[in-house]
């Protein structure tokens, strides 16, 4: 990779014309996706990412500029374009470089990039058969592996020239059944920041498999779901997806900073029920979230963003920090070089709490059980959020009664964590892609059973 | 980079490998953005980033790579993984590559003059300004950022088909930010012309009428009602379930049109078009991402399922020509079936002749989540929406986070007008999707 004296000198030049803050952003990264349809392997996608970007700051502005050449001549030319487009001014900084060795709390035993193909495909063949042979009303099953090998250097002129090394993998299998009423889906798809060890440690790809089947037999057989506005327990793991959207966007500084978000100028104040307490955690070993540390060098940490229903903390960036006038608290992450980095989650979720499953359940006479949620959006001007049941059942004088197909949760951010009145203590996190301006990155949600007294289902 | 340095590099890594048939394909983008907020530019960025995919076939079977490393030690590890992945392929289909020899539409391609960042730092000021003075509810959230982009392909392969294609355009993006004290709402226009060409007055005020309109908003019935879709919220939803017209997701059980070519599949009153050469999209082009020509097709005519999208596999399995409708949305990304510009096309009446037939419903103007509440393999949604109620065949208060729930192919049949004032709404990627005003004769709507 690029040698720290190269990147002094790059640095040097991008701020020639005035910039308080220079940084480099380099990286390097194997993407490896093999997708399975009926059983066969039917594509595979294969490539490198490799490129570099120069950001520079000079007070409330930024100036980022791209390069595929990562020489020390293409690196210059590219800090230079940055130092141009950002005026007529001139500067000297005494830039001085310390390597920093953050340490990787993330161990890896088998990297996915030094493991042939075959391999994989055993592991995706073990997913998607088990699957398929679930039972009679699976009529098509898919299923990719995917793993990526991500190596970056980050400079700056804060003194960071820190590299590493970042390493995922995750199966993901889909299930189609379909018992005369009209096709449903089921998927699952557990991923780590960690190697092939992944599928002896922590998760074996035929339950994987079977957890799909299940859950598109189970509605394959379902009503539809009926709407209006009801109380709804949505369990742990992927249930997260509501707070992510409902709250944790809107706790991002990249709309915080503009006075764009339902919670800008709210820090103190108690803005969920004091039921919640929230947490956004890049450190977790190994989770499908964490970083050693941020896309622009700042060591990642625990953020306690909601104590008891009262507002702690946002996540920041050192651009929108700048804003804010707060500290980045290591959130800034990006796609790839192409992107610019702004603040994002990492594993986001909500910390246990004190009730039981069988209490949530049995509090409601008439409602909806989300067992398992899909993926959602969030507006974070407006708060107004959605997102997908997967697997739900209706609850009926506290019993969970017949699975419903087809919901959907929607509401306003600053009301729904209001009404999350009951939460378990069953915590469990769940791996999803986030996308935003800064590109799609991975992230976890979690929680454990949580009860929203009040929300509208999308139904018919 | 020297793509013809490249491609030597290439055909020397194919040729020691054994490899005959290959494809390298080449894509780059020259772009510059400016963004502003509070009065002052905030965010610039600039940069030229590309890379290239080599594919090759073994057996029959695909194999690709793709890279950002343009040096000699890369193109031959690009090959040598794209075999390596033709190797363990296992699908049935048979792959191939375009012959060559074929002939090309002529057609008119994007080549606007590309705004300097001194223009663009000027057109996202003058857009800001203009938002301040568009309407009394804007704040000072606001934002504007504009881009000029210079995009390249470069297709060749061992067959001898050698293309290239380019599109150069400006573009502005406004947000209004408004408020009426208690809540806040924002909605984004879109314009793609060289600056000098553009109404700045007129789109800032569209974005900020827009977002205003919707302050205050209510909270909608739920039961069903007639339902008129806006040209953006239709869009989305014709967007959202394109995949079910790919030939490639119907052999794989995965769209609900396999085998109802032919069919009436809609109301007679629905024809949709599918345009490589749609003026309203800058990107467009004449050749699909294997080669083949791309031409304007009825996907569906007046209600009949006219045909589904081919690309070369699908269509020679299926015994019949490709529609030329291979898609890829990057170097880094595998070759699928999507359509270019796909729109409903417009009817003779206006939007007011749908609201009047609706006489009591609701207007949707947009749909959101539809990565979460839409299934593409059953056609089944259930969508987070925003719109204004209709009573007496008239735009009525606004109205929001409600959903609307049906079945997308259902709905085709249940469409009872369509009216005149069709738009593109965002016409940045190949794939772009159009509609005017659609109404519905009846929705599952989901409200208080």
């Amino acid at each position: 990779m690029i040698s720290l004296e190269t990147c002094r000198r790059v640095l040097e030049t991008a701020v020639k014309t005035g910039a308080d803050y220079a940084e480099i952003y380099a990286e390097n990264t194997q993407n490896h996706v093999i997708t399975m349809i009926s059983g066969k392997v039917d594509n595979i996608n294969d490539g490198v990412t490799a490129g570099a970007a120069v950001r520079v700051f000079k007070g409330l502005r930024s100036v980022m500029s791209t390069t595929i050449d990562t020489s020390e001549k293409g690196l210059l030319q590219c800090a230079m374009r940055a130092a141009e487009a950002l005026g007529e001014g001139h500067a000297e900084m005494e830039i001085v470089l310390h390597e920093r060795l953050y340490g990787d709390v993330h161990p890896v035993l088998v990297a996915p990039s030094s493991v042939g193909n075959r391999e994989k495909i055993d592991i995706l063949r073990t997913g998607c058969e088990a699957a398929a042979s679930y039972g009679k009303c699976i009529v098509q099953t898919t299923g990719r592996f995917l793993d990526v090998d991500h190596r970056i250097l980050i400079a700056n002129t804060d003194g960071v020239y820190a590299s590493d090394r970042q390493i995922r993998t995750r199966l993901a299998v889909t299930a189609v059944a379909d018992t005369g009423k009209g096709r449903q889906t089921g998927s699952a798809s557990p991923g780590r920041r960690m190697g092939m060890e992944m599928f002896d440690a922590e998760a074996d790809a035929a339950s994987a498999g079977r957890e799909a089947a299940r859950q598109a037999s189970v509605m394959a057989d379902a009503g539809y779901c009926p709407g209006g506005m009801m109380p709804v327990a949505i369990d742990n793991g992927f249930g997260g997806v509501i707070f992510h959207e409902a709250c944790g966007h809107s706790l991002e500084a990249t709309s915080v900073a503009y006075g764009l978000s339902q919670f800008s100028g709210k820090l103190g104040e108690m803005i969920a029920n004091e039921k919640v307490t929230a947490i956004d955690d890049g450190t977790l070993p190994n989770n499908w979230g964490s970083v050693n540390f941020d896309d622009e060098g700042t060591p990642s940490r625990r953020n306690v963003l909601i104590e008891n229903g009262v507002l702690k903390n946002y996540m920041i960036d050192k651009f929108n920090g700048r804003r804010m006038e707060m500290p980045s608290t290591g959130s800034a992450r990006r796609e790839s070089f192409m992107y610019v980095p702004t603040s994002r989650m990492t594993n986001t979720y909500i910390d246990a709490g004190t009730d039981s499953n069988d209490d949530i359940i049995a509090s409601i006479d008439y409602g909806l059980y989300a067992a398992q949620m899909g993926g959602g959006s969030v507006n974070p001007v407006t708060g107004e959020f959605n997102f997908a049941v997967n697997e739900g059942y209706l609850i009926r004088g506290g019993k969970i009664c017949e699975p419903v197909r087809g919901a959907s949760l929607v509401g306003k951010g600053s009301d729904v964590i209001r009404n999350i009145d009951m939460v378990g203590r069953d915590l469990r996190l769940a791996q999803g892609m986030c996308g935003s301006s800064s590109g799609s990155i991975p992230t976890n949600v979690g929680q454990p059973m949580i009860r929203v007294s009040s929300i509208t289902v999308g139904g018919r | 980079m020297d793509f013809s340095v490249f491609k030597k590099w290439i055909a020397d890594a194919a040729d020691a490998a054994g490899v005959r048939d290959y494809e390298l394909y080449y894509s780059t983008e020259d772009e510059t953005t400016v963004n502003a907020f509070g009065g002052e530019i905030n965010e610039f960025t600039s940069g030229l980033t590309g890379g290239v995919c080599f594919r090759c076939l073994l057996d029959g079977h695909m194999g690709l790579a793709y890279t950002q490393e343009l040096s000699e030690a890369a193109a031959g590890a690009l090959v040598r993984r794209a075999v390596d992945n033709a190797s363990v392929i296992e699908s049935n289909e048979t792959e191939y590559f375009s012959e060559g020899g074929a002939e090309y539409e002529d057609y008119e391609p994007a080549d606007m003059q590309l705004a300097s960042p001194e223009e663009l730092s000027a057109l996202v000021l003058q857009g800001l300004r203009e938002l301040k003075d568009a309407h009394s509810a804007v704040t000072g959230g606001c934002s504007a950022s504009a881009g000029a982009g210079l995009r390249e392909i470069c297709l060749v392969n061992s067959n001898g088909v050698d293309l290239k294609w380019k599109c150069s355009s400006d573009y502005l993006f406004l947000e209004a930010v408004v408020s009426d004290g208690n809540e806040d709402n924002n909605d984004y226009k879109l314009k793609i012309a060289e600056p000098e060409k553009m109404d700045l007055q007129a789109l800032a005020k569209e974005a900020a009428e827009d977002a205003a309109s919707m302050l205050g908003a209510g909270m909608a019935p739920t039961g069903s009602f007639p339902v008129v879709f806006s040209p953006e919220a239709f869009s989305s939803m014709l967007g959202t379930f394109s995949s079910s017209f790919s030939s490639d997701q119907a052999a794989k059980g995965l769209s609900v049109l396999a085998g109802k070519e032919g069919e009436m599949i809609a109301s007679s009153l629905v024809t949709v078009v599918d345009d490589p050469f749609c003026p309203e999209n800058p990107m467009r082009i004449n050749f699909d991402a294997e080669g083949s020509p791309a031409y304007k097709k009825s996907v569906i005519l007046e209600g009949r399922l006219e045909t589904l999208l081919y690309n070369l596999k699908t269509a020679r399995a299926a015994g019949r020509q490709t529609t030329g409708n291979a898609h890829r949305a990057g170097y880094d990304a595998p070759v699928a079936i999507s359509p270019f510009t796909m729109y409903l096309q417009p009817g003779t009446c206006p939007e007011e002749d749908l609201l009047k037939a609706a006489g009591e419903g609701i207007y949707v103007n947009s749909v959101g989540g539809l990565h979460a509440g839409a299934n593409q393999i059953t056609g089944d949604f259930s969508l987070m929406s925003s719109g204004f109620l209709i009573s007496d065949g008239k735009k009525g208060a606004p109205v929001k986070s409600f959903t609307i729930a049906g079945n997308f192919f259902d709905l085709l049949k249940n469409v009872t007008a369509v009216a005149d004032n069709m738009k593109v709404p965002m016409p940045m990627s190949v794939s772009s999707f159009g509609s005017p005003s659609v109404l519905v004769r009846e929705l599952a709507v989901s409200g208080k």
